[in-house]
């Protein structure tokens, strides 16, 4: 689902890492080939584990020497005591959830902060193309015709902050990127957002 | 293709060729966890590789229920037999035996050539039978540390085990956390499930309730041979799967069947085979010891699993089995999920493979990447 463009799919990375602090614990949830948390043990020195339901992330972190779970992130969750984690983070990995309130509940159980980076489904371009030409978007972020992706449940800033609000969750720090992914934008983050990532708690 | 391709292409992967068995003799008296003891200490084991100066390059392979110390390579050249890892063990291939110095040791109390319950007491010159003292996985990993001191390896690169294998590889880990450079157990888990002991006693009581038996002292060349045709056949069973026996048999039928109970469908042969090919090769007593050694395996005892487990150091890798239903992928998930709760190096994979719990002896690339991957970070 990630973008073939390096800089793209990495996006996120950036932010996250401004976030984490030294030598924190780190549970990665969809880390993929754990490029992500390879390189927060290189430059945090974090102790991170990555889950993935894919055997070929896990074999690509087993490679790079990040311990990786293959399994159901939810299920995984379930094994670990309060606060297990320094932080805990969704990665574009929230869209395809099947209970995403259940399964970010206990992300925030689990982890003393909890990291969302998602695709702001209303980003402008998304909107006009879908009142324009009345079909899914095709682009590098949504490569895929729907016939032929996984199961998603995309959303919105706006419907996101809702939901933390809804659910007495704080969100610390936030920020938008621009629909380049790379510049960060402050402004009517709902319309001109291509992408957003959050640091959240209890 | 030009010459030197091709030579690549060969080096690439080769064989380990003829090897021969060796035994190591301890002449101290080897004390069980259960209090018994033994005058002296047998192990038969394989060597391939070569050891290197810095005497840091070995692994221990260590093999399961009903395997032996002969995991690869052959006896002579005229033998078509193989050993039971052979192309997981040897120059180039995942366990690379040009890089590494694999041992493999029959274990404590199988029939092999180790100390066992059929092995000469040499203090009375008679077989041991039931007097031999009664086993735990930890008293094989303790003999197997002998052969290594003897051997003059401090630190093992790794330790790598399936089944039975994988519960000594997780014993070696806790118990010698310094002796262990990382480990990898495929298709075992933190104990047997009710259902693992409850095939194994019925295996074992095929075995006991054959008059052969003799309550243990049978003859060496006599014993319960019915019982152990009929408990090896209903473990051959939970070492495979629904799926895999479909494709593999199906209802396929011989055609050479008289009689109304004669062989007539192709598994009920397969499974007869295995049955008699297992009586000329396995001794009774050791089945018996070896699997109670299994079912009192308990990885949760006596504290709780991440109290026995917080012993570990070296950084794990636990592969499950998705069509396992004698070590389903549950129990092999919960060691990696208390191993990451303890905030341990350890990591869960699972295979999708349709050959149930003997899918970690079957040819499957993905297993290969991902073993040399752990192996060589």
């Amino acid at each position: 689902m990630h973008p073939n463009n390096t800089k793209k799919r990495q996006a996120d990375f950036q932010v996250i890492a401004r976030w984490v602090g030294e030598g924190e614990r780190v549970l990665d949830l969809g880390c993929g080939r754990g490029i992500l948390l390879e390189y927060l043990q290189q430059t945090k020195g974090v102790y991170g584990v990555g889950v993935d339901i894919n055997f070929d992330g896990i074999r690509s972190c087993v490679k790079r020497g990040v311990p990786a779970y293959q399994g159901d992130a939810h299920q995984m969750l379930a094994s670990f005591q309060d606060n297990a984690f320094d932080r805990v983070i969704f990665s574009r990995t929230v869209e395809q959830f099947e209970d995403p309130d259940a399964t970010l509940q206990e992300g925030l159980r689990v982890g003393k902060r909890v990291t969302v980076g998602f695709v702001n489904h209303a980003y402008w371009k998304n909107r006009v193309h879908t009142a324009v030409f009345g079909r899914r978007i095709l682009n590098e972020v949504y490569p895929q015709p729907w016939y032929a992706s996984l199961p998603d449940n995309p959303f919105s800033v706006a419907e996101f902050e809702d939901y933390c609000k809804e659910k007495h969750i704080h969100i610390g720090n936030k920020v938008y990127l621009a629909g380049n992914w790379r510049d960060e934008r402050k402004l009517l983050p709902n319309v001109l957002a291509g992408y957003a990532i959050y640091d959240l708690s209890r | 293709m030009n010459d030197s391709e091709q030579a690549v292409t060969i080096s690439a992967e080769g064989e380990v060729g003829i090897v021969e068995a060796q035994d190591f003799v301890a002449r101290t008296r080897f004390e069980f966890e259960s209090g018994g003891s033994i005058p002296e200490l047998r192990l038969r084991y394989e060597t391939y590789g070569h050891l290197n100066a810095a005497r840091n390059n070995a692994i221990l392979i260590c093999h399961a229920l009903t395997g032996d110390h002969h995991c690869a390579g052959v006896y002579s050249m005229e033998e078509r037999k193989q050993g039971w890892w052979n192309f997981m063990v040897g120059p180039g291939k995942p366990i690379n035996t040009s890089e590494y110095f694999v041992i493999c040791t029959n274990a404590l109390g199988g029939c092999q050539g180790s100390s066992g319950p059929g092995s000469i007491n040499p203090e009375t010159g008679q077989p041991y039978h039931l007097d031999f003292p009664k086993l735990t996985v930890r008293d094989m990993v303790r003999a197997q540390a002998l052969l290594l001191d003897a051997l003059g390896i401090e630190r093992l690169h790794a330790v790598v085990g399936g089944s039975m294998g994988g519960m000594q590889t997780l014993q070696w880990a806790i118990d010698y956390p310094q002796r262990v450079g990382r480990y990898i157990a495929l298709a075992c888990g933190a104990r047997h499930t009710a259902q693992a002991i409850a095939f194994n006693d019925t295996g074992r009581q095929a075995i006991m309730t054959d008059p052969g038996w003799q309550l243990g002292n049978y003859p060496t060349d006599a014993g319960p041979v019915q019982g152990m045709a009929v408990a090896r056949m209903m473990a051959h069973i939970t070492y495979l799967s629904d799926v895999g026996m479909e494709s593999k048999f199906g209802r396929r039928r011989r055609c050479s069947a008289q009689e109304h109970f004669d062989v007539e469908f192709e598994v009920e042969s397969y499974l007869r085979y295995q049955g008699q090919s297992f009586v000329t090769r396995f001794d009774a007593n050791s089945y018996l010891y070896l699997t109670k050694a299994l079912d009192r395996f308990d990885l949760h005892s006596p504290e709780s699993l991440d109290a026995t487990l917080s012993a570990v150091t070296a950084p794990g890798l636990v592969v499950g089995f998705t069509s396992d239903w004698l070590y389903p992928p549950q129990g092999n998930r919960e060691l990696v999920e208390a191993l990451l709760r303890l905030g341990k190096d350890a990591s869960y994979a699972e295979l999708e493979m349709d050959y149930g719990h003997d899918s970690f002896l079957v040819r499957a690339p993905k297993l290969y990447q991902l073993m040399r991957n752990f192996l060589q970070r």
